[in-house]
């Protein structure tokens, strides 16, 4: 085509220079009494889809009015080129004398379009026959696709395993037609992905040929979630053409543990003065490794709590750890119940528990007294053997 | 022990096929003779008047407790102890039944007391009994066993009076918890009469004159309910440290103060039921911050209540026990004679 166009270029130029030289007599295009075409733009660069608007100006230079037909003569196959005046699409147009009009021609570049220059040639003949040419260049400067593409601003984010995640992706539908899109997610298990379209939670989006279409998409991830990078690709999918997205969700890991016992019993009792063991269990709930969790506790004046092992050297996500905490009361506390707060802590993490010290006075003040009412007992009973039988 | 004679002609002219009966199965002369020791006691004017004043006392109490049962449940909603405040609600006008108790139980011992072998003597049938064949000892334990099972019965219907109509006023049944607290502190009423009844045992063993046992009885009660506190003021003052330095100080003279209201078996009785009925009570004695720092505001359980006023329970058993034993050493070691 374009071959074929600089071949007719040459020609016409031969046919020009060979007039000018053999026909002297007649009067070129550009001298008076002719017409002219005129437009700022020869050469321009475009991309594919898109529509050019060239103003062309018809210069009418002799002294009676022109009657001009215009003509697109040449243009690469598959474009559309439209002349349009004053709102119409033009095959005539009449120019004063000693003046100029204007007309548009309107190149529609087509999607599916192979990168390269194109040439364009109008040709306007006046009353008298006399013609003339203007070719125009156009350069486009992208491999037309003729495809779906999906893209956002914001591939990848960042947050912790119980954050929401917003992603804004564009849907540009460079195909000729309108397409229905379904669009999915292949996200692993556990996570939910919604995609929302003005608000609107949507499994299907409508674009019209060559438009953009505007796509939110909110990713949960599971709470119990180790930390790390997870790519969800997600994908637009119409039935000619289709487009994928990387989404990229980067999991900070959470610390979190808790403290407990085994049977989630929060309650002890107590000897005053004696001491008690507590199981204690301690589990991981975060995504984190937690390194050097140290127990501690806050008790009553004089008493004791004493931790087997004093401290976790390392405790994986999910895992869960057993602390013996002997709790030894004053021998001072009287009966009745305290409160024994044990906590254990990371500089990430901490929990702690809250027990119920019930505390039991110590029996042996209770012998002595069955003691007493013993010797007195025993004494009477001496008396009734000494005096009794007389 | 004019009964005795009673029975005996009783059993000589076998009144009636039921009486023989009774006699027949009384195993022992022993219960033979509480038997008509406490008969000879539920008949008379004395016990009457003293089951009168109770009843008065506890349908008082009990006005006063229903009254102020409302406020003293939403006064104190950390308890769910309901019942127990029958016992000790209310409003100032009249005492609640565990202070009738302390006040008027020293009453009733020294009544049913305060004549035992005295009056015996002063009739001449102490000297009767004793020409008969049984043990010199069995007069004292009879007359002891027979007024101390009046008391028990006195005190548990009292006791049960009080729960029943309870129960049927406010419509809340007691919780085992609650029922046992009322029994103890019934236990300990009984013990706690049983020690004045006891004195005025060994004061009527040892004054001719039940006028003169009665007076001392009642004097005694009347130094421990009266004047004791204001000897022990007397005595804390004159004692008070000067100056208090020390925490410990203070606490051990407070201790030392405690102690000696602790002679007083009133002192012993209150804190004992205060205690059994107010499960909230943790402790007697002063406490320091640092025992109450961390504590929580909770009821005792039963068995930490009466291991608590474990001493008092023990200190007034021991004393019931030591005055019975001196009055039975001053009868068993008396010359009897016929009337003289």
């Amino acid at each position: 085509m374009k071959h074929n166009a600089q071949k007719i270029l040459a020609w016409l130029t031969l046919a020009w220079l060979m007039g000018a030289v053999l026909i002297p007599a007649l009067p070129a295009s550009a001298t008076a009494g002719g017409i002219l075409l005129f437009t700022k733009h020869t050469g321009i660069a475009v991309t594919p889809g898109e529509l050019i608007n060239h103003t062309v100006d018809i210069i009418n230079d002799s002294n009676s009015i022109q009657q001009v037909s215009l003509q697109v003569v040449e243009q690469p196959k598959g474009w559309e080129a439209t002349l349009m005046a004053g709102g119409w699409e033009i095959s005539r147009l009449s120019v004063k004398p000693r003046s100029e009009e204007s007309f548009t021609l309107q190149i529609k570049v087509p999607l599916q379009v192979e990168k390269g220059s194109y040439r364009f040639t109008i040709r306007a003949i006046d009353n008298n026959g006399r013609t003339a040419t203007l070719p125009i260049l156009t350069e486009v400067t992208e491999q037309g696709i003729f495809k779906t593409e999906l893209e956002t601003d914001q591939p990848s984010m960042q947050g912790s395993a119980d954050a929401t995640f917003n992603y804004r992706l564009t849907l540009r539908n460079r195909t000729a037609d309108e397409q229905l899109y379904a669009l999915s997610a292949d996200a692993p298990r556990g996570w939910s992905v919604d995609f929302m379209v003005q608000a609107q939670r949507v499994t299907s989006v409508k674009a019209e040929a060559n438009t953009t279409q505007g796509i939110n998409v909110t990713i949960n991830p599971p709470a119990e979630i180790e930390a790390g990078i997870y790519t969800i690709p997600v994908k637009a999918q119409a039935g000619l053409s289709s487009a994928e997205v990387e989404l990229e969700v980067n999991i900070t890991g959470t610390y979190n543990m808790e403290l407990s016992t085994p049977t989630g019993r929060l309650n002890a009792s107590i000897t005053a003065g004696r001491d008690r063991m507590v199981e204690l269990q301690l589990s991981n709930t975060g995504s984190k490794e937690l390194r050097d969790i140290k127990l501690n506790s806050s008790a009553p004046v004089d008493w004791e709590v004493r931790f087997e092992p004093k401290s976790i050297a390392s405790l994986l996500p999910g895992e869960l750890a057993t602390v013996n905490a002997y709790i030894k009361s004053s021998d001072k506390a009287i009966a009745g119940d305290y409160v024994v707060n044990v906590r254990a802590q990371t500089p990430e993490a901490t929990d702690s528990v809250d027990f119920r010290v019930t505390v039991h006075t110590s029996v042996l003040w209770g012998w002595m007294g069955v003691l007493i009412i013993g010797v007195v007992g025993y004494g009477i009973y001496h008396l009734f053997r000494r005096y009794g039988r007389q | 022990m004019t009964l005795l004679k009673e029975k005996k002609i009783a059993a000589l002219f076998r009144r009636t096929r039921f009486m023989r009966q009774r006699v027949y199965h009384s195993r022992h002369p022993f219960w033979v003779m509480v038997q008509k020791e406490v008969m000879d006691s539920i008949n008379s004017w004395r016990f009457i008047i003293l089951l009168g004043l109770m009843l008065l006392t506890t349908v008082a109490s009990l006005y006063t407790a229903m009254s102020n049962l409302r406020s003293a449940i939403l006064d104190d909603t950390a308890t769910p102890f309901v019942f127990l405040k029958l016992f000790t609600a209310t409003d100032g006008t009249l005492p609640p039944f565990i202070t009738f108790i302390s006040l008027l139980g020293p009453i009733i011992g020294i009544a049913l007391g305060f004549d035992a072998v005295n009056s015996e003597r002063g009739r001449g049938t102490l000297s009767r009994l004793l020409a008969q064949p049984i043990p010199r000892d069995y007069i004292i334990n009879a007359k002891f066993v027979a007024s101390l099972l009046l008391i028990t019965v006195m005190i548990l219907t009292l006791g049960l009076l009080m729960t029943g109509i309870g129960i049927l006023v406010t419509g809340i049944p007691p919780t085992p918890e609650e029922f046992w607290r009322i029994f103890f502190f019934l236990l300990v009423s009984i013990v706690f009469i049983g020690v004045w009844l006891n004195l005025a045992i060994m004061f009527s063993v040892r004054f001719r004159q039940p006028a003169t046992s009665a007076l001392s009885g009642l004097a005694v009660w009347l130094f421990f309910s009266l004047f004791f506190s204001m000897l022990v003021n007397i005595i804390v003052e004159a004692t008070a440290p000067a100056h208090i330095t020390d925490v410990t100080q203070i606490i051990g003279y407070q201790g030392f103060v405690q102690n000696l209201l602790r002679i007083s078996p009133s002192q012993l009785f209150s804190e004992a039921t205060t205690t059994l009925l107010v499960p909230t009570i943790r402790t007697l004695g002063p406490i320091t911050l640092e025992q109450a720092y961390g504590a929580i505001a909770g009821p005792l359980p039963l068995g930490q209540s009466l291991l608590l006023v474990w001493p008092q329970l023990t200190g007034l058993t021991a004393a019931a026990c030591i005055i019975f034993g001196l009055s039975y050493v001053l009868f068993m070691k008396q010359e009897v004679r016929s009337r003289s």
